[in-house]
């Protein structure tokens, strides 16, 4: 193609999930050399090629070069094809690694995405798929992107090291994204959670809400811990247990934290109590940071932003993860955008730390793989 | 880029300190006609204190997030490496080779967590509830 834009060349597997998604998005080739060259087991690790993989399944007509110790990838993307697909997850790390790249692509799609994941739904790394349920789908709805299609369903639940969970989720495709205005979080209103147990006694779930509720129960009345105990084959591969929990505004923000046990044969026995404590502990922690967005969400709230319609979108974050910073540097160099970042200082003492009021105009990105009906 | 910024940051001693000698002036002043008038002594350093602060934040954080590129600046890397022939130029920043190659991971972590047994870490969000205080 005579019209192929100039690609874009990045060193290192760090943020690969980043490039790839908004290469695909921007439609500009990224080129990344160097991935652990110097590391001892150097290219690319199962994970990331399973990555790659799912990004060839959702679109059609990609181009994947990987030099032969895979130390160097070339993407050039196709369009955004979705369906009805499946995708094996590698155990190495949880689906909410490949699911949070879902969220930025699937809008974005020609047909509308139904897609079965399976692997480990919830580990100590990555966003747990509980948590994206309850804090990035209100977060789509909120630009318009919803309708009953946007479901994000757990069907198994699957512990590492071996897996064996199962999630569905659809999501239905938009034309455009709304811009939007998010200022002002509103005060937490309730907190939910969900504390589950797989291949465990089911009475650890009741120990560790009991520790959770001990501290949040100081701040809010609202509290309730659902205990998930799933059983047979719904549980999974491997032992484990683990909380997550989500405080919800009067302005429908969502803040979440989680913990999950040491997966099994790795590190100490963890009790209960005090994974219960510790989450709650967390949960403070991100109030604290505060802001309209979660702090695992923040990227994704900044991408619809750009993405969105060509009109003024604000909205206030708490501190910017070093994930979302590089995030904010890869959509300058994808899309040419830049925000306009004010740092708020808590002006009352008892909100929490500083806020950070991000402001850009949307670039009027618009689908243009979605047929017009 | 580094030297821009010292010499930014030099301007803004220059000036911080050019402000301090007109307040100087100023306290000198003060101190001849009225009584020692105490709070108003470290009026200077308050005030100065106050603008770096403002100076800090502010800028520094679009600086932080779009000032340094970190797109391929690798190859400058490389080349310094080849230039001592027997020495070799380790300073193209470890970090950054760190970091290119690090957990891609969207979580952030809690560095250094509050103790939220105290009861005034806990009044520090108390009014993010809606149990807590309501402004008009």
């Amino acid at each position: 193609m005579a019209s192929q834009p100039h690609s874009l060349s990045y060193v290192g597997c760090n943020f690969l999930r980043q490039r790839l998604v908004l290469s695909t998005l921007s439609g500009r080739p990224v080129k990344i050399r160097r991935i652990r060259a110097k590391d001892d087991n150097p290219g690319l690790r199962d994970f990331e090629a399973n990555f790659i993989r799912l990004i060839d399944k959702i679109t059609n007509g990609s181009r994947i070069e990987i030099n032969q110790t895979g130390t160097t990838l070339y993407y050039q993307p196709g369009l955004l094809y979705g369906g009805s697909l499946e995708h094996d997850c590698s155990p190495n790390r949880s689906i909410g690694y490949y699911l949070e790249s879902l969220l930025c692509l699937a809008p974005f799609m020609k047909h509308s995405l139904r897609i079965i994941l399976r692997g480990v739904t919830n580990d100590q790394v990555d966003p747990s798929v509980d948590v994206l349920k309850a804090t990035a789908l209100p977060l789509l709805k909120r630009f318009g992107i919803d309708g009953e299609e946007l479901e994000l369903k757990i069907t198994r639940r699957g512990m590492p090291p071996k897996g064996g969970g199962e999630v569905i989720f659809t999501c239905p495709v938009k034309k455009a994204v709304k811009p939007v205005q998010f200022t002002d979080p509103g005060k937490i209103k309730r907190i939910r959670g969900v504390a589950y147990s797989v291949r465990v006694s089911p009475q650890i779930a009741n120990r560790i809400v009991d520790s959770a509720r001990n501290i949040l129960n100081k701040f809010l009345p609202d509290i309730y811990i659902y205990t998930d105990h799933m059983k047979g084959t719904s549980s999974g591969k491997s032992p484990g247990f683990g909380l997550s929990l989500v405080a919800e505004t009067t302005n429908g923000v969502f803040l979440s934290a989680e913990l999950a046990s040491n997966p099994q044969g790795e590190g100490v026995a963890v009790l209960p109590e005090d994974l219960g404590t510790n989450c709650a502990k967390l949960l403070l922690e991100e109030i604290y940071r505060g802001g309209c967005v979660d702090s695992t969400n923040q990227s994704l709230v900044l991408l619809l932003m750009t993405l969105g319609q060509q009109d003024v979108s604000k909205v206030l974050l708490g501190t910017l993860s070093p994930y979302t910073i590089e995030f904010l540097r890869h959509l300058r160099s994808y899309f040419q955008i830049m925000f306009k970042i004010e740092v708020k200082p808590s002006d009352e003492e008892r909100k929490g730390g500083e806020k950070v009021l991000m402001t850009c105009v949307g670039t009027g990105f618009s689908n243009l793989s979605k047929t017009v009906k | 880029n580094l030297e821009s910024k010292s010499v930014k940051e030099e301007d803004g001693i220059e000036s911080l300190l050019k402000e301090e000698d007109e307040y100087k002036e100023a306290a000198d002043f003060s101190a001849d006609t009225a009584g020692a008038l105490k709070w108003k002594e470290d009026l200077t350093q308050k005030a100065a204190e106050a603008f770096l602060r403002q100076q800090q934040s502010a800028p520094n954080l679009r600086k932080l997030v779009y000032g340094a590129v970190a797109e391929d600046e690798e190859d400058e890397g490389e080349a310094g490496e080849e230039l001592g022939g027997l020495f070799r130029v380790s300073r193209p920043d470890k970090e950054s080779k760190r970091k290119a190659d690090a957990l891609d991971c969207s979580k952030f972590p809690v560095e250094d967590p509050q103790n939220w047994d105290l009861d005034e870490v806990m009044d520090s969000i108390r009014d993010c509830f809606v149990t807590g205080n309501w402004e008009a």
